[in-house]
């Protein structure tokens, strides 16, 4: 039984992340069901990994990928990485999939 | 307020957004496209073949350049731990047994040569500046209510937000502002995709302290984009 907004809030880390043995879940979605503040907690302590995710989500400069071709280039036998996949963005996410939960 | 327990049980039961990036610690699924396995290109490089290494460089550059950048906090530094790291993992190779996926292994590697150049760098008469101590979280009533409670819902506004540039911003000043060992820890897990497990590995930390930053940088994260929204 969860009677304090403390209690969940200490035990949202591993809610999260669907890591909370099957009681101790039980009795925080029973304390969520009762508390409108939790809820909202909840949900933009979710958004906040989300927005934080997406956020951070940065391109490798191709100038970077030359230099560290280069650089390895010189200490490897052999290497030499595919140059026409050098310049190509990264497949990321698409934003339907980064703005759920 | 008018919500339905169908309402809260989609509210709260949305897991985390599928990761980019395949999880460290899942075995590693047959490529669709043809191409070799990291596996396949690996035992190639431990026999020498340069050019079977400069495929796995070519595949998790981009990933590490991510890590890198966002522990140094420059580029110059994320280009040199990048150029170490991988340098690195070649001297190591023949070493590599494969009892973790590659890919694990390299962010190991990269991490510690973060690590250690952040080290270097605070040890330096004009280092980093020492980081602050304490981290904002949410503040409970002696009853162990929340006080003040949350009332205002930014979750929405922030998808109407999500790629402004204003809140990008703000963003990377929040977790910049993070003490080196909780941002590490919360850019390896929630940026990046790493399990816990792995995430201790790399620190030398136990999971349960691993889950204790992760989970006191989220919140201090939280109240960081409250002031941003007004709430």
């Amino acid at each position: 039984m969860i009677e304090h907004c403390k209690e969940c809030v200490d035990l949202l880390g591993d809610y999260v992340e669907g890591q909370l043995p099957p009681e101790q879940e039980k009795a925080l979605e029973t304390h969520l069901s009762m508390c409108m503040p939790c809820i909202t907690f909840v949900r933009t302590y979710k958004a906040t990994r989300r927005l934080c995710r997406t956020a951070l989500a940065k391109e490798m400069p191709s100038e970077l990928m030359g230099a560290l071709s280069s650089f390895l280039g010189k200490h490897v036998p052999g290497f030499s990485c595919p140059k026409s996949k050098q310049g190509q963005p990264e497949a990321v996410a698409p934003d339907s999939e980064l703005k759920k939960g | 307020m008018g919500w339905s327990r169908l309402d809260r049980r989609r509210v709260l039961l949305y897991g985390p957004p599928p990761l980019d990036q395949p999880h460290p610690m899942m075995p590693e699924a047959p490529r669709t496209d043809g191409e070799p396995t990291d596996r396949e290109l690996v035992e190639l490089s431990q026999k020498g073949d340069g050019a079977a290494f400069a495929r796995l460089v070519e595949r998790h550059q981009r990933q590490l350049y991510r890590l890198a950048l966002r522990m140094t906090g420059s580029e110059a530094d994320a280009n040199e731990v990048l150029q170490e790291a991988f340098l690195n993992a070649w001297q190591k190779l023949p070493a590599f047994r494969g009892e973790s996926q590659f890919s694990s292994w390299l962010y190991r590697i990269a991490a510690n040569s973060a690590l250690m150049r952040l080290r270097r760098k605070r040890r330096a008469p004009d280092g980093l500046p020492d980081q602050p101590l304490e981290l904002q979280a949410p503040k409970f009533s002696s009853e162990g209510l929340l006080d003040p409670p949350p009332y205002s819902d930014w979750s929405q506004r922030a998808d109407e937000k999500m790629m402004s540039s204003q809140l990008g911003v703000a963003i990377e000043k929040a977790v910049q502002e993070l003490p080196e060992d909780y941002r590490t820890v919360f850019l390896l897990k929630d940026v990046d995709g790493l399990s816990n497990e792995d995430i201790a590995t790399s620190l030398d930390l136990t999971v349960p302290a691993v889950k204790s930053r992760l989970h006191r940088a989220r919140l201090a994260l939280r109240e960081k984009l409250g002031d941003f929204f007004g709430a």
